[in-house]
């Protein structure tokens, strides 16, 4: 039995009955009177030098009512990170990616505005175009920003301990490089947004977005708007994994074209255009160093890593640092050696996605473990379990898990698969493999340096009805965020699910960082609990007062006032309730007080009821430089094991089964934490297999849409068994950490040491197509003739 | 994603339909299940000025089985292949194809006639079409011609049917007792994707065991549905076994002409042919040899 | 030019003006403010914008209004009763298969599709049935959880 009412429970998510019935409303099913639709020009070229913009024809046509380029936006630059703000709304001097955007049209109708669009003339001077790395570093390149010569975007240079003194004294050292490919979120919705600027100045921005507040803050900063005019307003958002947590052109062409017309301006990516703006996940080459010794004893990481960036930087330094620091754990690792380059280059920018940095990564080390293991002679998990951290570990880069349920996730998804009667036991063409990960609960700072709290909450009691309405911030998208915060909300003041009303995805709601960095469960969720816990204390303290009993002798559960003595006469309260409610056929006759009693004294004792929360980390960990990219509050962390099938002819890989055990904590929805882990799994299984964002030699994406660029079906998906394994984690809300990043670590990994398991050949290359197994095998094939 | 703008026709009859063909020729273009036709429409890589509509055609959505012959209408869409009984019981080759066609809310709306009039290198159904001998029935004003699919395909979506054509009908010979085909199709996922190689065997045994006659085709290597003429005349005359099939399908193999594209290499795809091709085969003789 | 067509969506006739080259999730979403349609790709690969048209599940982005002229539409709106949730959108929200939700109104007239033809499918049934519509969220796990459990009803 469960010590809590609300929390550790299956909850029905609130939004969903809205959206199996097609009620709910997203950006695209909204409209508001006299609303114009805008378009957006964007670069057929990869590079060139704009020459010139002539946008009179399109001013001329007929129903076109705004017009907009550099030349009336302005050219204040913005980015994700004040250290990298590389963007302006629209390029003035060059483009640099196919898709860069040039100009924007309203019009009366989408029609009109597409033809403007087509009517608008751009001179260009074509530039010599650089795609891969190899050849944005090569001498004498051509440089896509002057201000980062050799097109490096960034560089990031770190050791913990002493790498090369600990190999000195390693039994066996093995050195693998691998590489992923350049991933699309390939959420459903594409982005899309309708901008309203009305007669005082205020502007409304409604946005499918992840992160109202940084939205908000980059139109101000853009647009030269007070931060106070700006509005940001979430409807239903269909998914973003991280591809919608910055500030799009959408949203500011639009905010422009409205102030522009004083209309309000809708726009939409269509499926291409949400493959040209990209920013998901980088294509990483990792070269991994890992030296052991004989017992398996990891002593030290050397490790390497270009990312393909793209034109512009987006999320980059973040994730440059984060494919670092993500190796700290979850194994003890004394000595870590880092060098990581992000690299410019005439593709759309690379930005951050599910398990921000730290996928290929982990891909790359969790198949290099198995390779040591097998050499070594032990078995995969015990080297896992030999090395593991336990709770209030802290790692060579100072990332402090305060609680790491990993051994426990090795232990539950061991026996959940039947690993010991299976590994080492298949035929030929099957195989087992297993691999674990972890990742942050939130990052501990904000994108812009800043002391802001990371999530504000304010509770309100109804006047009257005893109902609680939370208003966050906070971005539901998806993830059940909403549901998972009004259970806090009624757990933490002692009231039923149902008389919890939740408004969220709003800035005028205070301030919330936003869905990114699997933060909010941790973050928002201590605010919110920290607001209920003040509207409990504030509606006790009146009651305390006209029953003149303590408030430590008085409890809030299930919606029922409970006292610690017998006999407290509350009639008197009840009376009075019931002569203000006469009529009414639902007042309460005998049994205990109901918190609609007392919400109701309260209100009346001392007018309405409100509480506020707030949260921002305590003092984390590291005081080096990039510190900031990796340390969080807490760490989720998973285990999984994958079984597959390998059609050794054709190299055609069927995923049996995946089992998954993850440490979220206390798991606040448990359904919604199995709804974040499953789809964990198969967006790694969809990264591992199919996935892979593919140019021309002009730059141009040749698989800009769902039927190229493969997602995982549901003839893809093999049963996936999930397995919640709880800890207290000490600086989480009720206990509560991450699930929704942490779940894919290991997946990609685990697929890959199935594979080998399979057909005893190590592929160091995403995605495992039929292609790349098949060469793969008769690579080795002839290896084993020569 | 807005469409360009085109005249709508929706005849009743397939006369009427060849009479706005004549009228526009080259400026117009039938749409069946519009599943092909749309998406290039969207991507304005087609243009029509005229759109003909056949799905209000009742005719062309029969299934006749006789004696001497299958004879399938045009609008007779893959979901109904696929659970056609007649199909299912005389050309499961072509209920596999139907089967691995698209996505189920694609083949409720896609056709066989669609399927094999955009002649697009990597469908589905003219492989196994091919392998049952089948032909097209062409339908315009000075009347009706058959042409085998074998002479259909002429480059990637471009065919042997006139501006002024209808494809009506596609009629597969009835097919001798001991015979059997099989098809398999291999993309990177399990549903809804494109083909990176697919193959069609068919054979006929005579009353000694002996293969008497053989098809292969190769879709996906090629500009069009290839026949796999040099294994095809490996097998005659053999008795069939995995050692002449394996031999067959390295023959096959070296019939593809396939290019590297961004969905694989031409190395990739030749070697698939040949394990396919093999495979078809096993299929082919165990339906040649169980069959009712 | 616009040409007057009839159809009947949701057991409710209607009359409507259309352009030739109008699609009809457009003409769902944008004229008859139906919006539970969805457009997720408009190229027919992902399913969201689902509709069940004269019995059959198609993409109604691959479909001209003008098409629908006489024909019977299904939409997810259509589901709903006085009584509530069809039993298919009960076990969706029941079962945890809804999260972005921006792929449940495809993905539960597949479902349904399939049950009205297939009262009682295996696993694999259900796979293929729904495997033109395209889910990022939830892995599908819970999805064939809640087709497996609707059927029960």
């Amino acid at each position: 039995m469960s010590e809590y009412t609300v929390i550790n429970s299956r909850a029905v998510r609130r939004d969903t009955p809205d959206k199996a019935s097609g009620k709910a409303v997203f950006i695209d099913d909204m409209s508001l009177p006299g609303m114009l639709y805008g378009a957006l020009l964007q670069s057929p070229l990869a590079h060139a030098r704009i020459v010139r913009i002539d946008t009179s024809k399109a001013r001329n046509l007929p129903g076109v009512k705004s017009v907009v380029t550099a030349a009336e936006a302005g050219l204040i630059k913005y980015g994700v990170s004040p250290a990298r703000y590389d963007e302006t709304l629209f390029c003035h001097e060059k483009v640099r990616y196919v898709g860069d955007d040039i100009a924007a049209v309203a019009a009366v109708d989408l029609e009109t505005a597409i033809e403007a669009v087509s009517l608008i003339e751009v001179e260009y001077e074509e530039l010599p175009v650089v795609l891969t790395i190899e050849d944005a570093m090569a001498e004498g390149a051509p440089v896509l920003h002057n201000e980062y010569p050799g097109n490096i975007c960034a560089e990031v240079h770190s050791e913990f301990g002493n790498v090369e003194a600990a190999f000195a004294n390693c039994d066996l050292i093995k050195t693998t490089t691998f590489k992923n490919k350049r991933q699309d979120a390939a959420f459903i919705e594409p982005q899309g947004c309708i901008a309203s600027y009305d007669h005082f100045g205020n502007l409304t921005l409604y946005s499918s977005t992840q992160v109202p507040h940084y939205v908000q803050r980059t139109v101000a900063m853009v647009l030269k708007l007070p931060i106070g005019k700006v509005r940001v307003v979430k409807p239903y958002v269909g998914a973003g994994f991280g591809i919608k947590a910055s500030a799009n052109p959408l949203e500011l062409s639009a905010c422009l074209l409205s102030m522009k017309t004083g209309k309000p301006v809708k726009m939409n990516y269509n499926r291409e255009q949400v493959f040209q703006y990209g920013r998901a996940r980088h294509q990483f080459t990792h070269t991994m160093t890992t030296g052991v010794k004989k017992d398996g004893a990891l002593l030290a990481l050397k490790h390497v890593c270009y990312l393909d960036g793209g034109a512009y930087s987006s999320f980059g330094i973040a994730t440059v640092y984060y494919a670092g620091s993500l190796l700290g754990g979850p194994y003890k690792l004394p000595n870590m050696k880092y060098d990581g380059y992000r690299i410019y280059n005439n593709k759309p920018a690379c930005g951050a996605m599910r398990g921000h940095g730290g996928v290929a990564a982990r891909a790359c080390w969790e198949q290099q473990l198995d390779m040591i293991a097998e050499e070594l002679k032990i078995s995969p998990i015990e080297l896992r379990l030999k090395n593991m951290m336990v709770a209030g570990d802290v790692t060579c880069n100072d990332l402090n898990m305060s609680s790491l349920g990993m051994k426990e996730c090795i232990e539950a998804v061991q026996n959940g698969s039947e690993w010991s009667a299976k590994k080492g036991k298949l035929p030929k063409g099957k195989g087992i493999g297993m691999a674990c990960g972890f990742f942050v609960s939130g990052a501990g700072y904000p994108i812009y340096r800043s002391d802001t709290y990371h999530g504000t909450v304010v509770i309100k009691l109804t006047e009257d009805g005893g109902t609680a309405l939370v208003y966050t911030a906070s971005a539901e998208i998806g993830q059940g965020s909403d549901t998972t915060f009004a259970m806090i909300a009624a757990e933490a003041l002692g009231i039923r699910l149902e008389d919890v009303r939740l408004e969220s995805g709003d800035t005028d709601f205070g301030v919330d960082l936003g869905a990114y960095s699997s933060r909010q469960t941790l973050m928002t969720g201590h605010a919110v609990k920290e607001a209920a816990e003040d509207v409990r204390q504030k509606v006790l303290e009146v009651l305390s007062k006209e029953l003149n009993v303590p408030v430590g002798e008085m409890d809030i559960r299930n919606s029922l006032i409970g006292f610690k003595q017998a006999n407290v006469d509350f009639s008197g309260l009840r009376t009075r309730y019931v002569k203000e409610h006469r009529g009414w056929t639902d007042n309460p006759t005998d049994g205990p007080l109901t918190f609609k009693e007392a919400a109701r004294m309260a209100y009346l004792a001392i007018g309405s009821i409100v509480g506020t929360g707030k949260y921002k980390p305590h003092e984390l960990g590291g005081k080096y430089k990039g510190a900031a990219v990796g340390t969080s509050p807490a760490y989720g962390c998973s285990a999984q094991i994958a079984e597959v099938t390998v059609d050794e002819e054709t190299g055609q890989i069927t995923v049996d089964k995946i089992t998954d055990a993850h440490d979220c904590g206390r798991a606040i929805n448990i359904t919604s934490v199995e709804g974040q882990m499953e789809g964990s799994v198969s967006m790694g299984l969809g990264e591992a297999l199919f996935e892979e964002v593919k140019f021309d030699n002009k730059g141009r994406v040749i698989n800009a849409d769902l039927a190229e660029y493969k997602i995982p079906t549901m003839l893809d998906m093999p049963e996936v068994k999930t397995i919640i394994v709880e800890s207290n984690e000490p600086n989480g809300p009720f206990g509560a950490k991450e699930v929704g990043e942490g779940a894919i670590m290991p997946t990609i990994p685990a697929i890959l040491n199935a594979v080998y398991d399979a057909i005893g050949v190590r592929i160091h290359e995403l995605p495992l197509t039929p292609e790349r197994v098949y060469m793969a095998i008769q690579e080795a094939k002839k290896g084993k003739k020569t | 994603m807005l469409l360009p703008k085109f005249d709508f026709h929706e005849p009743k009859t397939v006369n009427e339909a060849c009479q706005i063909l004549a009228e526009y020729g080259a400026k117009a273009r039938i749409l069946a299940g519009g599943t092909d036709l749309m998406v290039n429409m969207k991507k304005k890589i087609l243009s029509p000025q005229q759109l003909v509509s056949i799905s209000r055609i009742p005719e062309l959505k029969n299934l006749e089985a006789s004696a001497d012959h299958i004879r399938i209408g045009a609008c007779f869409t893959v979901a109904d292949l696929c659970e056609s009984d007649a199909i299912q019981r005389h050309l499961s080759a072509l209920a596999e194809g139907a089967k691995n066609l698209g996505t189920p809310l694609i083949r409720n709306l896609a056709t066989i006639g669609g399927n094999i009039g955009s002649a697009r290198p990597a469908a589905d159904l003219p492989p196994p079409l091919m392998a049952y001998g089948a032909q097209a029935v062409l339908s315009s004003l000075s009347g009706e011609r058959t042409v085998p699919l074998d002479q259909f395909f002429l480059g990637p979506g471009f065919t042997a049917m006139k501006p002024d054509e209808i494809l009506t009908e596609i009629q597969v010979p009835a097919l001798p007792a001991s015979s059997g085909a099989g098809y398999i199709n291999i993309g990177v996922r399990k549903a809804q994707d494109c083909n990176l190689v697919n193959v069609a065997s068919f054979i006929a045994l005579d009353a000694g065991g002996i293969i008497q006659n053989a098809r292969i085709v190769m879709g996906c290597v090629g500009p069009i549905p290839l026949r796999a003429r040099s294994a095809e005349k490996i097998l005659i005359g053999q008795k069939p076994d995995t050692a002449l099939f394996t031999r067959a399908g390295a023959a096959a193999g070296s019939d593809s002409t396939p290019i590297d594209d961004f969905r694989g290499t031409a190395a990739y795809k030749k070697d698939m042919v040949g394990v396919l091709t093999r495979r078809t085969l096993d299929i082919a003789f165990h339906k040649a040899t169980h069959r009712q | 030019m616009k040409k007057l067509i009839h159809l009947t969506i949701n057991d409710q006739s209607f009359e409507v003006a259309v352009e030739p080259n109008q699609t009809l999730v457009d003409l769902l979403r944008y004229q008859l403010g139906l919006t539970g349609t969805k457009k997720g790709c408009e190229m027919g690969d992902c399913g969201s914008c689902t509709v069940i048209l004269d019995g059959k599940a198609v993409n109604s982005c691959l479909v001209l209004a003008i098409q629908a002229d006489g024909r019977n539409i299904q939409t997810i709106e259509g589901l709903e009763t006085a009584e509530g949730l069809h039993p298919v959108q009960e076990a969706f929200v029941e079962k945890g298969a809804i999260q972005c939700g921006f792929c449940s109104s495809g993905m539960i007239l597949s479902a349904k599709n399939l049950l009205d033809q297939t009262p009682n499918p295996s696993d694999t049934q259900i796979r293929r049935a729904l495997s033109g519509n395209l889910c990022r969220c939830t892995g599908y796990q819970k999805i064939i959880e809640a087709v497996q459990s609707a059927k029960t009803i």
